[in-house]
């Protein structure tokens, strides 16, 4: 052992955990301010997203050639990690090493192959970045990726560099035949050369280990350490549902969204804390791709920078602008896409609570809006009344207080009652259940608002005041099993009515069908047409409801998939109560994605939702494509029709 | 500066009239309520007055228990304090609720000093009495301007707008005044939530006043009904354009 | 009495009540001082010992009438479409803008009633006496001359105004926006007539107040209304109800308003209303020269 060296070592050793120590509980003091959120729930959710999110990086992998890269980049991490500590030791005694690990050959060649790794992953991220270039970039802090990069690839050399003069010099205390590379670096080492370099490649690799563990908390590379966390904390279950506000609580303690960087939870504080800019949210962001302000990403890093620099002025507008905040349709493919676990709908809609709750700041065309469901019951602001008027004539009953609950209530929902283009999606629904002999009911004017659009706007107030009167309303009827044709109103009576009270069996339209088809009380016959299907947002990403719908379209007729489908579909645009909303900036989000469905050569474009079929059938009249948006429940309902007239010919005139 | 609102709790109405069993109000079963459109705006300006100038708002109501929600609606706005007279639920009529009202702002203005502005919308959105405002002004001898979409406070006056010929007739008149208001004054906020939960503990002052005999008493109320108008339907989508230019043709209008 | 139609209607309605007429005007005193006109009817009445007053339900009508009943102590039946007299005078009103109708009976030994605007055909009749208000007039008191017009802001340059259009095109929810308006103005401008709105639409801050048509805003009488993607709700209905054709564009057959109104289109208004402007363009152009519209202001009877 070399005492000067040690001396030295644990002179830089010890500033280095200061100026690392004094940054981490900078950050972890901010966290400890940050605003309760319970996230304790539901441990073995918890440690499978860790397990397959974190270690077997399956969001990343979702792009297989960045996915591989950096995944070459963090297995390696994970491997490499114990030769931190025998370079230490290896720093001041150049005999000694990590007992029993140090010596075992399988762990050097684990290490060769994986320093290799990380290394080939160093230069494919370089090329990506600076020959690919992705538009996801845009807006990132090329310079520190850069650096950091450099810093990783320094650290793997000196480390092959160290380990070759070491087996140069037979210092190896492994069987140099289980490091292949190292041995063959060893040949290139000039004998004269080694024993300096050997302590030059040591002490190298450890400054820069020492120096990248402290640039680590100043940096985006802190997700190293928080990514695991905050996936770990993320929502598990019931992803389409917001943090409910205590409005009952004294006025002081309320929190009525984030104002200040000071009001974010622990949770959204540790968000913006492991952003590490690689823009995949931003990528799939409908907003961003039809040129609005908003990209998710750089929402976070904003965020991020004025929490961190602990100004404490308003968010709105002084880290982001109001057109940022309302330019999101919360369709959650930017959270499906991150990574490290970033809930990006969580600050959006904290953002929006605060400018429409208190400072009652948001676009003039959404104030009608809440004070029609507040005052009429509905978004539209006509008549409850009129509510059961679209099942006029289809002999569908609606239940009476008092009265014995079926078994299966039709929640209908505002659309199909005042928008004729909603209505049919509704009709058809009811035809096929009465074929069915489901026995159901609708609740016609008892039934209100589920609260959705105010919920998104930001208005808890109004979505709370909704939510308890619908679950009243629910609960007094003993309904116990609710059908709907709305994602919107799926996603808020399964989802977040049970926060009030409401726990029903909640099931999507397009499932209820599919299981009375599997079940032979619904036969349909499909026609030669090709048919794609556009995915909602609060059905599909959020919600799972992914193959049954799938099941109706090839009962209906051919399908044809969009290349964005699935949990990857593309927004409509009226997600976020953007239904309610003008478009003015950019292009239009509805069109965009008729364009994509025009592109499949489909004639027909199928749609689960109520809000889907305004905005895509507007889309179509705008551009002029040759679609006619239709609901699944109609083409169904044509189908069945179409196998009763086969059925009828089968047994024609010849019986 | 003190200032007194008068608002009146209304259906929110859409798109036909439903009568109740009795026909004698309307069917509220599945109805929402309101403060009266023209009111919403007196509310608005009053409480921006009061925030320019400093001073006391008060909202007053003749009308059932739950027209207590409207008051809450009026001071999540900012209003100090509400005064609710109560009623069973019965209509009164337009000289009878202005007889209460004006019995109210008296015993109101002998505790607390006589209001420099009273508002008024300038007719409820379902009787359409057109009356009561005025009633109250003439009662306390103050000068009442009416259907106003100006207030502007000048010194001890106040220079009010009013549509009149195309334009607008302007009249200055001094303080205390009565002001009878339309909507379209000013937009009014939307309630913050920090309001409103205030709201619900702001001081309601609640009475019970007797209805006096009516003088205009309600018979009954009538859907207007009659032939209507014999919809013809010229076509569908813009292929129509062709038949809505004959039809323009044919009245004389192209 | 004033200028205008609704006098007229009124005269009609007064006429059914026999005996002789007599008529004060609402601009005997200049400028235009509600109370003074209010103290002047009063004195007329009393002088002449009538035994009902009536108006016009206009914004000055109702004004002035209730004003004279207030300083009079009698009861005030504002907005009827009806009126018998009798020892209980029997007035069916209008309430919600004219969506509902309320039959009362009225006690008062003098009853004092507006007539609501367009709801009478007029018909000829004797005019009425006119009341000589000179020496009214000179025994004002001055308090009643607190409350009068100081100055007249001229309305804004330009357009045409809503209340006195003939054609009136007016735009509702389904138009979408702010812009998407240009396409109801320029059929507008084609046709010499004025811009409308419903209430959405100034809630949404798409245009100002002074364009809304309904109860809550300007009540017009227009000889065409045409409603793009508006619903017909009863405030609304109270606004236009008193035009004489209304033609609705909308893309929900079953509207409210599709059943009130003379002609319907179904469909998109944001194909539908382009498509009218252009082929008014093309038969102007074919039939050119003849004149353009008619010139708003003018009431075609």
């Amino acid at each position: 052992m070399n005492p000067i060296a040690a001396a030295a070592f644990g002179v830089v050793l010890a500033l280095a955990i200061v100026l690392f120590a004094r940054r981490v509980l900078f950050l972890y003091r901010l966290i400890r301010m940050g605003k309760p959120v319970a996230r304790f729930d539901d441990l073995p959710r918890r440690a499978q997203a860790e397990a397959v999110v974190v270690v077997g990086q399956s969001k990343l992998l979702q792009r297989l050639g960045p996915g591989l890269m950096h995944a070459a980049i963090f297995w390696g991490f994970i491997i490499l990690f114990p030769t931190i500590f025998i370079a230490m030791i290896g720093v001041v005694d150049e005999h000694a090493t990590l007992p029993w690990l140090g010596r075992q050959g399988w762990y050097a060649l684990l290490v060769d192959i994986f320093a290799f790794l990380v290394l080939a992953g160093v230069i494919a991220a370089f090329v990506i970045r600076k020959v690919q270039r992705p538009r996801r970039f845009a807006g990132s802090h090329v310079r520190e990726a850069d650096a950091i990069l450099l810093l990783i690839a320094g650290i793997v050399i000196s480390l092959f560099v160290w380990h070759a003069s070491r087996i140069a010099l037979g210092l190896n205390e492994y069987p140099a035949g289980w490091a292949p590379i190292s041995s063959l670096l060893a040949q290139a080492v000039p004998q004269p050369w080694a024993p300096y370099l050997e302590r030059g490649a040591i002490w190298a690799h450890v400054l820069i280990i020492l120096s990248f563990l402290v640039y680590l908390p100043y940096s985006k590379h802190l997700h190293i350490f928080l990514a695991a966390v905050n996936v770990f904390f993320g929502r598990t279950r019931r992803r389409g549902r917001l943090e409910p506000i205590n409005l009952e609580a004294p006025e002081d303690e309320v929190r009525y969204g984030a104002a200040t960087a000071a009001d974010l939870t622990w949770k959204q504080m540790v968000d913006t804390m492991s952003c590490t800019e690689c823009g995949r949210c931003q990528d799939v962001c409908p907003a961003f791709n039809t040129g609005k302000e908003l990209s998710p990403k750089l929402l976070i890093m904003a965020l991020r920078d004025q929490l961190l620099s602990e100004a404490s002025t308003p968010l709105v507008p002084n880290a982001v602008t109001d057109n940022v905040v309302w330019d999101c349709v919360t369709c959650g493919a930017c959270q499906q896409e991150c990574p490290v676990g970033i809930e990006h709908i969580d600050h959006i809609i904290d953002l929006r609570r605060n400018l429409v709750m208190v400072e009652s700041r948001f676009p003039a065309e959404a104030a009608p809006v809440l004070r029609d469901i507040d005052r009429a019951s509905n978004p539209w602001g006509k008549p409850q009344a009129d509510r059961a008027h679209w099942a006029d004539g289809l002999g569908v009953h609606v239940l009476q207080t008092g009265e014995e609950p079926p078994d299966v209530l039709f929640w209908v929902g505002c659309a199909p009652a005042y928008d004729e283009r909603a209505r049919k999606g509704a009709i058809s629904t009811a035809k096929l259940l009465k074929e069915a002999g489901v026995d159901f009911a609708i609740l016609g004017p008892r039934e209100s608002c589920t609260g959705d659009p105010a919920r998104r706007i930001g208005d808890e107030y109004t979505f709370q005041q909704q939510a308890k009167q619908n679950v009243g309303t629910l609960n007094a009827s003993g309904v116990k099993k609710i059908v709907t044709t709305c994602p919107h109103c799926f996603n808020t009576l399964s989802n977040e009515y049970p926060d009030f009270g409401g726990r029903y069996e909640v099931v999507h339209h397009a499932a209820f069908l599919a299981e009375l088809m599997r079940e032979g009380k619904i036969k349909p016959l499909a026609a030669d047409t090709a048919i794609t299907y556009h995915d909602s947002c609060y059905l599909a990403r959020y919600n799972d409801v992914i193959a049954e719908p799938r099941a109706l379209v090839a009962a209906a007729g051919r399908p044809v998939e969009m290349a964005r489908s699935g949990k990857r579909t593309f927004c409509c645009g009226a997600g976020g109560a953007r239904m309610w909303m003008e478009e003015s900036r950019g292009r239009a989000i509805n069109q965009e994605r008729v364009r994509e469905a025009a592109a499949t050569g489909a004639q027909t474009l199928a749609v689960a939702c109520p809000f889907c079929t305004v905005m895509l059938d507007d889309g179509v009249r705008e551009t002029g494509a040759k679609l006619k948006v239709v609901d699944l429940a109609t083409l169904l309902s044509e189908a069945v029709e179409r196998r009763k007239a086969w059925d009828a010919r089968a047994s024609g005139p010849d019986e | 500066m003190r200032i007194l609102v008068a608002v009146k709790r209304v259906p929110f109405t859409g798109g036909k009239m439903v009568l109740a069993a009795d026909s004698r109000s309307l069917e509220t079963r599945h109805l929402g309520f309101t403060i009266s459109p023209h009111e919403e705006c007196g509310v608005e300006e009053a409480v921006r007055l009061i925030e320019a100038s400093g001073g006391e708002s008060v909202v007053l109501t003749l009308g059932p228990p739950e027209a207590i929600e409207q008051l809450r609606d009026a001071m999540a706005l900012g209003v100090d304090r509400a005064i609710h007279l109560q009623t069973d639920g019965a209509e009164w009529d337009p000289e009878a609720t202005a007889g209460a009202l004006l019995d109210a702002i008296r015993a109101d203005e002998e505790t607390y000093g006589p209001f420099d502005l009273i508002f008024f919308g300038n007719e409820s959105a379902d009787s359409g009495g057109y009356q009561v405002g005025l009633r109250v002004a003439r009662a306390l001898g103050r000068p009442a301007v009416t259907g106003l979409k100006g207030v502007k406070v000048e010194g001890a006056s106040v220079r009010c707008e009013q549509e009149a010929d195309g334009g607008r007739d302007v009249y200055v008149v001094p303080m205390p005044a009565v002001l009878t208001v339309k909507e379209g004054l000013n937009l009014p906020r939307y309630p913050s939530v920090p309001g409103r939960m205030r709201a619900g503990r702001k001081p309601v002052a609640t009475s019970s006043p007797l209805r006096p005999e009516s003088r205009l008493q309600l018979v009954d109320l009538v859907v207007p009904g009659g032939p209507g108008r014999q919809t013809k339907l010229l076509g569908s989508g813009p292929s129509a354009a062709p038949a809505v230019v004959v039809m323009l043709r044919d009245i004389g209008l192209v | 009495m004033e200028d205008g139609e609704a006098s007229l209607q009124t005269l009609t309605l007064a006429r059914t009540w026999g005996g002789p007429l007599h008529a004060v005007h609402a601009d005997a005193v200049e400028p235009f001082a509600p109370d003074a006109i209010a103290a002047i009817l009063q004195r007329s009445a009393d002088d002449l010992d009538v035994s009902a007053v009536f108006a016009a339900g206009t914004d000055r009508g109702n004004d002035i009438m209730a004003r004279l009943a207030a300083r009079a102590g009698l009861p005030f039946a504002s907005n009827c479409i009806a009126a018998t007299p009798g020892d209980v005078v029997g007035v069916v009103r209008s309430r919600w803008g004219g969506s509902l109708l309320e039959t009362a009976a009225l006690h008062s030994p003098r009853p004092v009633i507006t007539v609501a605007p367009y709801t009478f055909r007029v018909t000829e009749g004797p005019a009425p006496i006119e009341v000589d208000v000179k020496r009214f007039i000179d025994e004002l008191d001055p308090r009643d001359l607190t409350v009068r017009v100081s100055e007249h802001v001229g309305p804004p340059t330009g357009g045409v105004s809503l209340a006195e259009a003939k054609v009136v095109v007016s735009g509702g929810r389904g138009v979408g926006s702010k812009e998407g308006f240009a396409i109801i103005e320029e059929l507008a401008g084609l046709l010499g007539g004025a811009v409308g709105c419903s209430r959405v639409v100034t809630s949404a801050g798409w245009r100002p107040h002074s364009d809304q048509v309904g109860q809550t805003g300007t009540k017009i009488a227009p000889e065409l209304y045409i409603a793009c993607g508006i619903s017909g709700a009863t405030q609304h209905m109270a606004g236009c109800r008193a035009a004489k054709r209304i033609l609705a564009i909308n893309s929900d057959p079953e509207a409210p308003i599709m059943t009130n109104a003379d002609y319907a289109v179904v469909g998109d208004l944001k194909e539908i209303v382009p498509a009218i402007s252009a082929e008014l363009r093309a038969a102007r152009a074919a039939h050119a020269p003849l004149p353009g519209p008619l010139p708003e202001g003018e009431r075609g009877q």
